[in-house]
C-alpha cells in the first residue's frame, strides 16, 4: 500500500496536474496534502529493506548451523546407543557363555574322577567350547590329578610349567571351597610360544562326593576366545570389544581390529569371584560434516524456497491490493475528469495531444481518437496543427505554440493566469476559451508535456453580450424618453397661455357679439380686462419659447464629436427591437472606400440618435406590407463625402414615394399614417438644419425603395482626433 | 336655449389648480352670463362641498350646476373627486366636465363610460366649450326638476289618511266606486268623498293620471 500511496501523493503533489484539480479533488489522495512532505525519504527506506534481507540471511544461516548441530549430535547419539548395546549385549553374551561353561564343568564334575569316562567329557567339552583351553581336575591339596588340553591350540602349559602359573587357581579354589561354589580367578597372562600370549582365566569347581569336598574342577579359559565366540558377526564388524580389568588394563580384545575410540561403552561383567569390564569400542568415528551439509542445504534451499513463495505469494497479494487501489484511483480519476465541466487537454512537448477528457471532447466536438490520430500524421506540415483549431489562426498559433512549449515553465505565471484563444468546433463554428497550461511532468521529473485546462467562454459571452445589449437599449430608451418627457413639459407649458388667451379672446367676441349688448363704458372696461390678460398671457408663452431657445442653445454648445459608429449603435439596439417584428435585417455599412479614419461627426448625439431613429422607424414601416420578407433590408450608411461633411443614408426596400407624398413630405402634421403625428420628419428636418446640415431623400439605386439622406458637419481638424469636446 | 329662470341663478363650479386657466374660464362664462365659482383643488372643492351638505341644511344644489375639473392637479387629482361625486350620487345633479391636458384621453374616455357629461382637450375651442357646460347645465336642471317633482310627490303621499290610501289604492287597481264601498264596508258616497280628496291632494284629475304618477314614484 505504501508504495501505492507514495505514488498517488507524489502524482498529487509533485506533477502540475494537480493544479488543475477543483479543490473538491485532492481527497482523492488519502493523505491530506500538507501531509505528503513527511514521507520517509527514499535512503532509509532501503536501509531498512536492507537490514530486513540481513535479518533473513543471519535468520536462515543459524537456522541451517543448528540444523547441522543437531544432526551431527543426534548422529553421534544414536552411535553411542548403538555402542552401549552392543556393550551390553556383547556383556551379557560373554556372561552367559561363561556361566553356561561354568555349569558345564559343574556337570563334569560329577562323572568318575579321574577316569577315562572324566577324559572323554572332557575332551567332548573341549572341543565343544571355545575359549576352554584346559580342564583340570585337582586333589583337595590342589595337586592336579588329571588334565585335559584343548585339541585347537598349543597349550596354555607349553611355554611354562604348569606350577608357575598356578597361583591364580590356587587362590579361586580355597575361595571356592570357602564358599562351596564355584568361583572364578583373576585373569592372568600367558605367554606363548612365537612371543604371543594369553590372557587366561581360571574357574574353580568345587567337586562334591556324598556331601564332603572331593576336590576340585579347574577350567581355564582364554578370554580373547571365548570373546570372539559369543560376539555375532554384525556386532564384531562394527565394534571393538575389549575386556578390561577395573583398574582399565586390557585383558582380551575382539571385532574389529581398532576402534576410533569416539564411542565407547563400558559395562559391567559380574562373574562370581571377578569382575570384569566389558568395553565397545564403535569404528564409526566423529560423524562427516560434509553429508549433513548437503542436506542442510537442500533443507535450508527448501525453507528459502518456501520463504521466497510465501514472499511471492504476499507480494502478489499486495501487488493486487496495489493494482485494485490504483485501478480504483484511476476510476476515481477517470469520473473526475468525465464530471469536469472543464475540458483537459495533455499535449507532448512537440504539441501533438495525447490526452483529452470528454468535456473537451464536447467542447470541441472531436472524438479522443480524432484529436490524436490528427497530430500523428507528420506529413504535411499543417497536420500537426489541431483540428480544433481554426485554419486561419493555425500558422499564428503555431509561433504562439512554439514560443510556449519552448518556455520550459518559465512563463508558468502567465500560465496560471491563462490566456484566452479562440477554438473552433467540428462543426466549423468559432468559441472563444480560456486556456490554463501547466508543465506536465513525469515520475522522474522529466518535464513530458503540458497539461491545459480549457473553460468554455462562449456561455459567458453570450451573456454578457445580452447583458451589453440591455443596457444599450436601457441608455437608448432613456435618452428617447428624456427627450419625450420635455416635448410633454413643453407642450403643457404652453398649453396654459394659449388656452387662457383663446378663452379671452373668445370671450370678447362673444361680448362683442351679444344680441344684448352691454353698455358701453362697461364693455369697454371688460374688453381692456380681456386685452390685458391676452398680452400677459402672450408674453408668458413667449417666455416659454425663449426659454427652449435658451435650451436649445444650451444643447449646441454641448454638441460633441462622435464617430458615425457609436452614433449607429446608439439607436441599434432599438431598431433592431423594430426590425425583428417585421422580420427585416439591418445592415450597417461604415467603412468609406478611401483609407479615412472612421467618419466622424460633431452634433447633438441624442438630436441625432433621434433622428436616425425616427427614419430608421419611418423605412421600417414602409417595408412592412409591399415588401418580400427576404428583401426586407435596412441599410444605414455614412461616408465621408467631403472634408467638413459626412452623408449619413438610411435606405429601405420599400415601394418608395409616390409623388404627391413626396411634394408634402416636410410639411409639419402631415402623415401618411392614421396614427402618425406628422411631426417627425418635419423635426427631422429642423434638428439636421440646426446642425447646418441638410434632410432631403430620393429612390435607392435602381429605382428600388426610398434613401433618406442627412449631412453633419465633420469636426474640424483640430479636434478630430478627441472623442468628444468638454461640455463648457 | 333657456333654462327655467324659477330654478335659480345655475352656477359653474372650476376645480383647475392653475389659476390663469381658472381666470380665463370664469371671464369666458361671464362673457355667456354663466356664473362661475372657481377651486384651486379639488380638496377645496370637497371642503366647500361637504359645507354645503351637511345633514340639516337644504338639498343642494338649489340652482342647476355643473362642474368643470382637471384632470392633472397637486393633491387628490380629478379621477379621484370623480369617483367620490360618483359614489355620492351626485353626478345628475353635477355633470362633470374633465379639462384633460397631453395624453390623458383615455383616462378621460374612461372616465366618460363611468358617467362623466364629458371631456374636453386642452387647448380647448372656447365657445365649443361653453356650448358644453350649458348641455350640462340643462341635464342638471332636468335632475333638479326631477328632484323637485318627486318631493312633492312624496309629501302629497305623506299628506294621505289611512283610509284615502286604502281607497287610492283600490282606485289604482281599477275597482269602481261600488266594489270599493262593498270591500271597506263603508257607503258608496263615502268612497266618492274619499277619491275627490285623493285626486285633490294628489293634482291629479282621473285614476289613470294617478297611477302613471304612484308608478313614477315607486321607481324611484
Amino acid at each position: 500500500m505504501r508504495k501505492l500511496r507514495s505514488s498517488v501523493g507524489a502524482c498529487g503533489a509533485n506533477t502540475p496536474v494537480a493544479q488543475f484539480l477543483p479543490p473538491a479533488a485532492q481527497p482523492m489522495t488519502d493523505a491530506p496534502p500538507a501531509a505528503l512532505p513527511a514521507y520517509p525519504p527514499l535512503r532509509p527506506r532501503l536501509l531498512r529493506r536492507a537490514l530486513l534481507w540481513g535479518v533473513l540471511v543471519v535468520l536462515l544461516l543459524v537456522a541451517q548451523t543448528l540444523l547441522v548441530a543437531l544432526t551431527i549430535n543426534y548422529e553421534a547419539g544414536r552411535e553411542q546407543d548403538n555402542t552401549e548395546r552392543a556393550a551390553t549385549e556383547a556383556a551379557a553374551e560373554f556372561r552367559r557363555e561363561m556361566l553356561r561353561q561354568m555349569q558345564l564343568l559343574q556337570a563334569l564334575a560329577f562323572a568318575e574322577a579321574p577316569g577315562d569316562a572324566w577324559r572323554r567329557e572332557a575332551d567332548a567339552l573341549l572341543r565343544l567350547r571355545q575359549g576352554l583351553e584346559r580342564v583340570e581336575w585337582r586333589a583337595l591339596d590342589l595337586s592336579v590329578v588329571a588334565a585335559v588340553d584343548t585339541p585347537y591350540a598349543p597349550t596354555l602349559v607349553a611355554q611354562m610349567p604348569r606350577a608357575a602359573l598356578a597361583l591364580e587357581a590356587e587362590l579361586a579354589c580355597s575361595d571356592a571351597s570357602r564358599t562351596a561354589s564355584p568361583n572364578f580367578s583373576r585373569s592372568y597372562f600367558v605367554p606363548l610360544p612365537g612371543g604371543q600370549g594369553l590372557e587366561v582365566m581360571e574357574l574353580c569347581v568345587p567337586v562334591q562326593r556324598a556331601g564332603r569336598q572331593a576336590g576340585f574342577m579347574v577350567g581355564s579359559f582364554a578370554l580373547t576366545r571365548v570373546l570372539e565366540s559369543v560376539l555375532s558377526a554384525r556386532e564384531a564388524r562394527r565394534h571393538e570389544f575389549s575386556i578390561i580389568e577395573a583398574d582399565g588394563t586390557r585383558l582380551a580384545r575382539a571385532g574389529v581390529s581398532r576402534g576410533a575410540n569416539v564411542y565407547v561403552a563400558r559395562q559391567v561383567l559380574d562373574l562370581p569371584g571377578a569382575t570384569l569390564q566389558m568395553r565397545a569400542d564403535s569404528i564409526v568415528g566423529r560423524p562427516s560434516l560434509l553429508p549433513n551439509i548437503t542436506t542442510a542445504l537442500v533443507m535450508g534451499l527448501s525453507f528459502a524456497l518456501f520463504a521466497v513463495v510465501l514472499l511471492l505469494a504476499r507480494d502478489g497479494r499486495r501487488r493486487a491490493e496495489a493494482e485494485r487501489g490504483l485501478a480504483e484511483a484511476l476510476a476515481f480519476r477517470n469520473a473526475m475528469e468525465d464530471s469536469l465541466p472543464t475540458g483537459l487537454r495533455a499535449r507532448d512537448l512537440a504539441g501533438a495531444v495525447t490526452y483529452a477528457n470528454p468535456a473537451f471532447c464536447a467542447m470541441v466536438g472531436f472524438t479522443q481518437d480524432e484529436l490524436r490520430s490528427a497530430v500523428a500524421d507528420p506529413a504535411a506540415p499543417l497536420t500537426d496543427a489541431p483540428p480544433y483549431w481554426p485554419p486561419e489562426f493555425a500558422t499564428e498559433y503555431q509561433r504562439r505554440q512554439q514560443l510556449r512549449l519552448g518556455g520550459h515553465g518559465r512563463n508558468l505565471a502567465e500560465s496560471r493566469e491563462g490566456y484566452e484563444t479562440v477554438f473552433m468546433r467540428k462543426n466549423g463554428e468559432r468559441f472563444p476559451a480560456r486556456v490554463y497550461e501547466a508543465p506536465l511532468v513525469d515520475g522522474v521529473g522529466r518535464h513530458t508535456g503540458w497539461m491545459s485546462a480549457v473553460l468554455d467562454l462562449s456561455a459567458q459571452r453570450r451573456v454578457e453580450e445580452i447583458s451589453r445589449q440591455q443596457q444599450d437599449r436601457l441608455q437608448a430608451s432613456a435618452r428617447l424618453a428624456t427627450v419625450g418627457e420635455m416635448a410633454s413639459l413643453l407642450s403643457h407649458e404652453l398649453n396654459q397661455p394659449l388656452a387662457a388667451i383663446a378663452s379671452y379672446a373668445t370671450g370678447s367676441l362673444n361680448l362683442i357679439d351679444d344680441p344684448q349688448p352691454l353698455e358701453g363704458s362697461e364693455l369697454m372696461a371688460m374688453l381692456r380686462q380681456a386685452l390685458d390678460r391676452i398680452a400677459e398671457q402672450a408674453d408668458r408663452a413667449g417666455r416659454v419659447i425663449k426659454s427652449v431657445h435658451a435650451f436649445v442653445r444650451r444643447r449646441e454648445q454641448q454638441h460633441e464629436t462622435v464617430s458615425a459608429e457609436q452614433l449607429f449603435e446608439g439607436v441599434l439596439p432599438l431598431v433592431r427591437l423594430q426590425a425583428r417584428k417585421s422580420g427585416a435585417r439591418i445592415e450597417i455599412d461604415l467603412l468609406p472606400a478611401s483609407a479615412h479614419s472612421p467618419a466622424r461627426v460633431r452634433c447633438d448625439r441624442t438630436m441625432v440618435e433621434q433622428v436616425l431613429l425616427n427614419l430608421s422607424r419611418n423605412g421600417l414601416q414602409a417595408m412592412e406590407d409591399a415588401t418580400p420578407l427576404a428583401d426586407r433590408v435596412l441599410t444605414l450608411r455614412a461616408r465621408q463625402t467631403h472634408p467638413r461633411w459626412v452623408t449619413f443614408t438610411v435606405a429601405d426596400a420599400g415601394p418608395g414615394i409616390p409623388p404627391d407624398v413626396a411634394a408634402r413630405l416636410f410639411t409639419p402634421f402631415f402623415s401618411t399614417r392614421a396614427e402618425g403625428m406628422g411631426l417627425g420628419l418635419s423635426l427631422c428636418r429642423t434638428v439636421i438644419e440646426q446642425h447646418g446640415g441638410a434632410l432631403d431623400f430620393g429612390p435607392g439605386p435602381g429605382k428600388r425603395g426610398t434613401e433618406m439622406r442627412f449631412t453633419l458637419p465633420a469636426p474640424k481638424a483640430a479636434e478630430s482626433g478627441e472623442t468628444s469636446a468638454p461640455a463648457d | 336655449m333657456a333654462l327655467d329662470p324659477a330654478l335659480g341663478l345655475p352656477v359653474v363650479y372650476l376645480v383647475d389648480d392653475e389659476e390663469v386657466v381658472r381666470d380665463a374660464l370664469a371671464w369666458l362664462l361671464r362673457s355667456r352670463r354663466l356664473l362661475s365659482e372657481g377651486f384651486a383643488s379639488a380638496d377645496a372643492f370637497e371642503a366647500w362641498l361637504a359645507e354645503h351638505t351637511a345633514p340639516g341644511r337644504a338639498p343642494w344644489p338649489a340652482a342647476p350646476a355643473c362642474l368643470l375639473l382637471d384632470v392633472r392637479m397637486p393633491g387628490t387629482s380629478g379621477p379621484v373627486l370623480f369617483e367620490r361625486l360618483v359614489e355620492r350620487g351626485l353626478l345628475d345633479l353635477l355633470p362633470v366636465i374633465f379639462l384633460t391636458g397631453h395624453g390623458d384621453v383615455p383616462m378621460a374616455v374612461a372616465a366618460v363610460k363611468q358617467g362623466a357629461f364629458d371631456f374636453v382637450e386642452k387647448p380647448f375651442s372656447n365657445n365649443a366649450l361653453v356650448d358644453r357646460v350649458e348641455l350640462a347645465l340643462q341635464r342638471s336642471a332636468h335632475a333638479l326638476v326631477e328632484r323637485k317633482t318627486q318631493e312633492t310627490l312624496r309629501r302629497a303621499l305623506a299628506d294621505l289618511t289611512d283610509r284615502e290610501r286604502e281607497v287610492m289604492q283600490l282606485v289604482v287597481d281599477g275597482r269602481p266606486n261600488k266594489l270599493i264601498a262593498d270591500e271597506l264596508s263603508i257607503s258608496v258616497r263615502t268612497v266618492e268623498v274619499h277619491r275627490a280628496r285623493v285626486f285633490d291632494k294628489m293634482d291629479v284629475k282621473s285614476a289613470v293620471e294617478l297611477a302613471n304618477l304612484l308608478a313614477s314614484v315607486e321607481r324611484r
